[in-house]
């Protein structure tokens, strides 16, 4: 569904990423880990086309991407909930959804994408009318995925959702990733919290410095010695 | 004669406004002071004549009806529409991601275009602008509205609702709200940014447009060199609102022109230019985000 081949990027004379390979497989979950600075959050936004590939290729659905503007890329199917969460703070909850889905024309579906969001939040439903700066962190963050949801993708971007949650709200969002791709959203998911991420992914890659440095499945990768040490804190 | 000088400040304050809102949205949306922006204001008024002119030539409609206003003020709109998206194209988005002076300095560059342009193809001198309401009025106790500050403070109302209304109702207009918070979000659910800022300086420029009109009715002189003034009161009006902000422009005007009006009629008429510039002093030296504004710190 979705392979990036040999990518390089920059950001200004900062060589952020130095030949990402990977692959996204329809239906998967595919775990992004890695400590900060590796490239976890550049590549996705070499996905989202935010940032200009100085070399290589980003393939989705056997179209390349590259030539494509990034505010294009949405309409293809490839949606992300941003690193902290980004969302319009001075639109209102209901306004930021429909932003989520401002490619579409299909207003009847987006009414049925709309309740199917506030199905998944009940509380977005309670405060659709607040602005979305007057929400708690884990409100914003489930804006932030109800948002990107509008956009009906078949690729799911998520950087860090669990950042900065209580606990319980990181199990929540977990569970909500999990629901989003039993319906047939494919997820590839950047997590500083390797374990939980590792235990819901079909798949992992490991980053360092702008490369990968290890692929397999999470399950193996859970088991791998080194990566426990490194990033599962045992 | 404070009663006067409120309804010649809320006139005057109403086309401040308008002005002022095309500063504010650009600022709120690329960040820049658009400079040139009087200059939209001056082309506006040169349309309204040239629009008049050719209706007396040609006589096709009577110069004086109603039909022959809002025919100038519909030319003036497109006209100026056009060449605010022009001027954004041409001088500001080959800049995109430049310093922040670089676009400064051209907007100033295409203001002194805009400017000699005028001068040379209308010719260095004021020139009369019809007033199609001459007499007329409404005779109040110790004060007269005249029928042109009527229709001055009409006009901007209903722009202003109008503005509202795009901003908040339409889809566009929440695409704009978008983008001035965050553009590179904006982008990522797809909206086409560089559509969004096309589309501001387009109801910036129309704004500025009408505002020339309005103006040139109401002093009847126009000249090349009007919209600098002009576009200095209406960027001060824009700061005492809070930069960004819609409703701190709509603000800042009104209150900009009481000043200037109540100034002018109980210190000294002389002074009344130097009054805008004192109030623009003192808001950047005490409160820089404006009267609405958020604290600066707050936003970074």
């Amino acid at each position: 569904m979705l392979r990036l081949e040999e990518v390089h990027a920059h950001y200004g004379t900062i060589h952020a990423l130095r030949g990402v390979n990977l692959e996204v497989k329809e239906g998967q979950i595919v775990c992004l880990i890695g400590a900060n600075g590796a490239g976890k959050s550049s590549t996705l936004m070499a996905v989202s086309g935010l940032l200009r590939l100085s070399a290589g290729r980003i393939v989705f659905e056997g179209d390349d991407l590259i030539d494509i503007p990034s505010h294009s890329i949405v309409g293809r199917g490839i949606s992300q909930v941003p690193e902290g969460r980004r969302i319009f703070s001075k639109l209102t909850v209901l306004e930021n959804l429909e932003m989520g889905a401002y490619t579409r024309t299909d207003a009847d579906r987006i009414r049925q994408d709309l309740d199917r969001v506030f199905g998944l939040f009940p509380i977005l439903k309670e405060r659709r009318i607040q602005t979305g700066g007057t929400l708690s962190g884990g409100e914003q963050q489930m804006l932030a995925i109800g948002r990107a949801l509008m956009a009906r993708p078949r690729l799911l971007l998520m950087d860090e959702p669990s950042l900065g949650l209580a606990p319980k709200f990181v199990e929540t969002i977990f569970e909500v990733i999990r629901e989003i791709n039993a319906h047939g959203t494919t997820i590839l998911l950047v997590e500083q919290n390797a374990n939980m991420a590792l235990s819901i992914a079909t798949k992992g890659y490991v980053m360092e410095s702008g490369q990968i440095v290890l692929e397999d499945d999470a399950t193996s990768l859970m088991a791998n010695k080194d990566v426990q040490k490194a990033y599962l804190g045992g | 004669m404070l009663l006067q000088q409120l309804i010649n400040g809320l006139t005057l304050g109403s086309v401040y406004a308008l002005i002022a809102l095309g500063y504010t949205m650009v600022y709120g949306i690329i960040e820049l002071i658009n400079f040139a922006h009087g200059e939209i204001y001056m082309l506006g008024a040169y349309m309204g004549i040239v629009t008049f002119g050719l209706l007396s030539t040609l006589h096709l409609i009577s110069p004086d009806s109603v039909v022959a206003l809002l025919l100038m003020m519909v030319v003036a709109m497109l006209f100026c529409g056009a060449c605010g998206v022009t001027m954004e194209r041409v001088a500001y988005r080959p800049l995109r991601g430049a310093s922040r002076l670089s676009p400064l300095i051209s907007a100033l560059g295409v203001s002194i275009f805009l400017q000699n342009f005028v001068m040379l193809a209308q010719g260095p001198r004021d020139k009369g602008f019809p007033n199609l309401f001459a007499g007329g009025g409404i005779d109040l106790p110790g004060a007269r509205i005249s029928a042109i500050q009527i229709f001055i403070m009409a006009t901007s109302v209903m722009m202003m609702i109008g503005l509202q209304l795009l901003v908040h109702r339409t889809k566009i207009g929440k695409a704009m709200r978008a983008t001035a918070q965050d553009m590179q979000m904006a982008c990522m659910v797809g909206i086409n940014v560089d559509r969004v800022i096309s589309v501001t300086f387009l109801v910036g420029s129309i704004l500025a447009g009408v505002a020339g009109i309005l103006v040139g009715m109401y002093y009847g002189l126009i000249n090349f060199f009007i919209g600098y003034i002009a576009g200095i009161k209406a960027f001060t009006a824009a700061v005492l609102g809070g930069i960004g902000k819609i409703q701190g422009a709509m603000l800042g005007g009104l209150l900009l022109g009481l000043i200037e009006s109540l100034g002018a009629g109980y210190i000294s008429s002389e002074y009344k230019d130097v009054f805008a510039f004192a109030i623009l002093i003192v808001v950047l030296i005490f409160r820089p985000s404006g009267l609405l504004g958020e604290d600066i710190s707050k936003r970074v």
